[in-house]
């Protein structure tokens, strides 16, 4: 079978897949046990990896095919592998014991969606639909809601590995924009990106190990003895 | 050759000092990278003073005259706290506060982490204020974070752990939203020629078409840039690691991360103040700082007023400082810019000077809480004592320490401005800080004459303390002509004049 060039095609394709990576999202923050949300993330990449893919090839831009790669060989397979050793070697509980209950969780992740396509309005160019550079533009909105509900579930979990991960899920909305606005930034800021990603979560690794033998627990909330 | 050179010196340092195994190769190593690195940094600003920017590597190091300027302070800071270090943390082995349990590591290898960290960190910085594309600026922004995370959770105490971590998560959001800010940025820039390329992003480029811009684009880039460069500076309300992280570090890092550090988040700052003031004109940029300035001036107030541990005092004096170069960033002008690099100048050196004199105060009484110290430090520390009052003096811009000079110019620049209300503000969260700020460390230095025996000589700490002290009293009355042409360009640069 050949793909045919279509740039409707691909523009279809992109929001699908942009689509899927909200839903998955939107899924992290309502899940309540760890290792789901870790495997969850971990499709993540997956999605982000093809939405690069679709625009390279649309662009004739080759350059995001090694963003491509990275952010699978990273996000997709490197990064949760660790995450999920992390939790194995501590042996903490599997609960995620959020702040806000899961269905709550769930529908002020929908709320923030909402703000999302608010916020990206401006940006929003429906007549361009159709030419190749302007391929996944629409999806910005996605990005900005990614964004916001990482944040919402680093407020709203207690664990440190769930804040870790928060944190990881809110640079895939990042990762999203970069390619939807920009069609891939230039390579030598991909490549600090994604070193930054690795190394960010080497540094927290190591904090967590850190912090679990000097407390006994994965609880940041009883890291509270700095105070004014 | 020297804009390579000098951040690849301290970094060249780190590395040899992590693969170094005694700890006088690891003193020599730092001392001279250090001593090296402030040679070229000095090279750097005589050069761009008489031949204004400079370029290296095809574009991608760039060095106008806030690049300079900023790197020459970096080094200086590095220099005099590479000597103190030295002292400060032969005293931490003997004390035996590098701890050595069972399965924690060892004290040596411990030093060596913060041996080959502090370089890399000021490597790091000086790669900041050299890199001209903007995403290679975030990059290294990020890298300033990395290597100094391990620096704040350094001694392996609950309590640095908790800074630690606070740093790290709260760091790492902002830098997420500089990033995103970064992204915003470039696409505001994709109808520029050559948007497409690797120059795409370099300052230099940007800068000289920022009225091209995209408006909407650019003002969404401001507010995440101002959110995410705002929290690696600690303006409020984003500013609640920086107490933990100044008080939880070794002293000599403190005193990098609350000065030099600073200034490289403010630069990020500074750089893209430039094109969106120069993109969206007066009105949304300047008011947007202006209030985050103030609020974190107004916030550190109290805190300052009823603070109990004075690591954590001078913490919540950089969040105030901090807050007043983003004020005198937002009010701008060509007065406006220059009170900001002057009190940059200013800052820089006396707040690394306070950090390195409370060091030694806590070093000697093994506590940071002013209430456990029931003498005045003064009698048996009298040079330390002296300084840090001397410096306190300054730092609450006391006439006629140079700091009085630089913040006078900022609430001039905002009067002329007609920001009566940000100067009236301005002038009344100032007297709030002096308050605060005279009174304790008043108490603490000149207290009574109490039983504790008086510190040795300390020749590594003493005499980084009296060369940064003669600085501090040096330019209060005279400002060298080259320094003063390079603070002047600088600000010319910021207010695009």
């Amino acid at each position: 079978m050949t793909l045919s060039p279509d740039p409707q095609f691909g523009d279809k394709l992109i929001n699908l897949m942009a689509a899927l990576v909200l839903v998955l999202q939107i899924a992290m923050a309502g899940h309540r046990w760890l290792v789901t949300n870790i495997r969850i993330f971990g499709v993540q990449p997956f999605l982000l990896a093809s939405i690069a893919a679709t625009i390279g090839w649309f662009n004739h831009a080759p350059h995001l095919y090694f963003a491509a790669i990275l952010t699978l060989a990273l996000k997709g397979i490197v990064v949760p592998r660790l995450l999920e050793q992390v939790v194995q070697r501590v042996g903490i509980r599997q609960e995620i014991e959020p702040l806000v209950n899961q269905p709550l969780s769930a529908i002020v992740s929908g709320g923030l969606t909402l703000l999302g396509y608010v916020v990206a309005e401006s940006f929003h160019r429906p007549d361009a639909g159709g030419a190749p550079e302007s391929l996944g533009h629409n999806t910005l909105a996605v990005a900005v809601s990614l964004f916001l509900i990482g944040f919402f579930m680093m407020i709203n979990r207690r664990k440190a590995v769930t804040q870790v991960l928060a944190l990881l899920s809110l640079e895939n909305g990042l990762f999203l924009a970069a390619i939807s606005l920009t069609y891939g930034m230039p390579l030598v800021v991909e490549l600090g990106v994604f070193f930054d990603v690795l190394v960010a979560v080497m540094v927290l690794g190591v904090l967590v190990h850190r912090i679990r033998e000097a407390f006994d627990s994965m609880d940041v909330s009883k890291l509270d003895q700095l105070r004014g | 050759m020297i804009l390579p050179a000098l951040f690849l010196v301290p970094f060249a340092a780190g590395v040899l000092s992590y693969l170094a195994r005694r700890r006088q190769q690891m003193e020599a190593i730092n001392l001279g990278a250090f001593a090296l690195t402030f040679v070229l940094a000095v090279g750097l600003a005589a050069q761009v003073v008489r031949d204004g920017a400079v370029e290296a590597l095809g574009g991608f190091l760039y060095a106008d005259a806030v690049s300079a300027l900023v790197a020459g302070l970096t080094a200086l800071v590095g220099l005099v706290t590479a000597v103190y270090a030295v002292g400060y943390l032969r005293d931490d082995e003997r004390n035996g506060v590098l701890g050595g349990a069972p399965q924690g590591p060892s004290p040596h290898a411990k030093l060596r982490n913060c041996y080959a960290l502090t370089p890399l960190l000021v490597a790091s910085i000086l790669l900041v204020a050299l890199a001209n594309n903007l995403g290679v600026m975030w990059v290294a922004i990020e890298a300033t974070t990395l290597a100094s995370v391990f620096l704040v959770g350094f001694y392996g105490r609950a309590t640095s752990l908790e800074a630690a971590w606070k740093y790290a998560i709260i760091g790492g959001v902002g830098l997420s939203m500089a990033l995103f800010g970064t992204v915003v940025t470039y696409y505001s820039a994709r109808a520029l020629p050559g948007a497409d390329t690797l120059a795409g992003l370099n300052w230099s480029v940007l800068a000289a078409r920022a009225g091209e811009l995209d408006k909407a684009g650019m003002r969404l880039a401001f507010i995440l840039i101002l959110l995410g460069y705002g929290t690696k500076a600690g303006i409020a309300p984003m500013h609640t690691w920086k107490p933990d992280a100044y008080s939880e570090a070794p002293v000599p890092a403190a005193a990098i991360l609350s000065s030099a550090m600073l200034n490289c988040a403010l630069y990020g700052l500074i750089r893209y103040y430039a094109l969106a003031h120069r993109s969206l004109g007066d009105g949304f940029v300047p008011q947007l700082l202006i209030l985050f300035g103030l609020l974190s001036m107004g916030l550190s107030v109290p805190f300052v007023l009823v603070q109990r541990n004075f690591r954590r005092l001078l913490a919540y004096h950089t969040i105030d400082h901090a807050g007043i170069m983003v004020t005198a960033l937002g009010i701008g002008g060509a007065l406006g810019t220059l009170g900001l690099m002057l009190h940059m100048t200013y800052h820089t050196i006396a707040k690394s000077l306070l950090f390195l004199c409370a060091g030694n105060v806590y070093q000697h009484y093994r506590t940071d809480v002013f209430h456990d110290i029931k003498e005045g430090v003064i009698r048996s520390m009298p040079l330390t004592g002296a300084i840090f009052l001397m410096a306190t003096l300054a730092i609450v811009g006391m006439p006629p320490f140079s700091l009085f000079q630089s913040e006078f110019l900022i609430v001039n620049a905002a009067f002329a401005g007609g920001h009566y209300l940000a100067g009236v503000l301005f002038v009344l969260f100032g007297a709030g800080v002096f308050a605060g700020a005279i009174l304790h460390v008043g108490k603490l230095v000149l207290g009574p004459v109490g039983p504790e025996v008086p510190a040795p000589r300390r020749p590594w700490r003493d005499s980084a303390l009296l060369a940064m002290g003669a600085l501090l009293v040096a330019i209060a009355f005279w400002l060298p002509g080259p320094l003063l042409a390079l603070i002047r360009s600088a600000a010319q640069v910021v207010a695009g004049e």
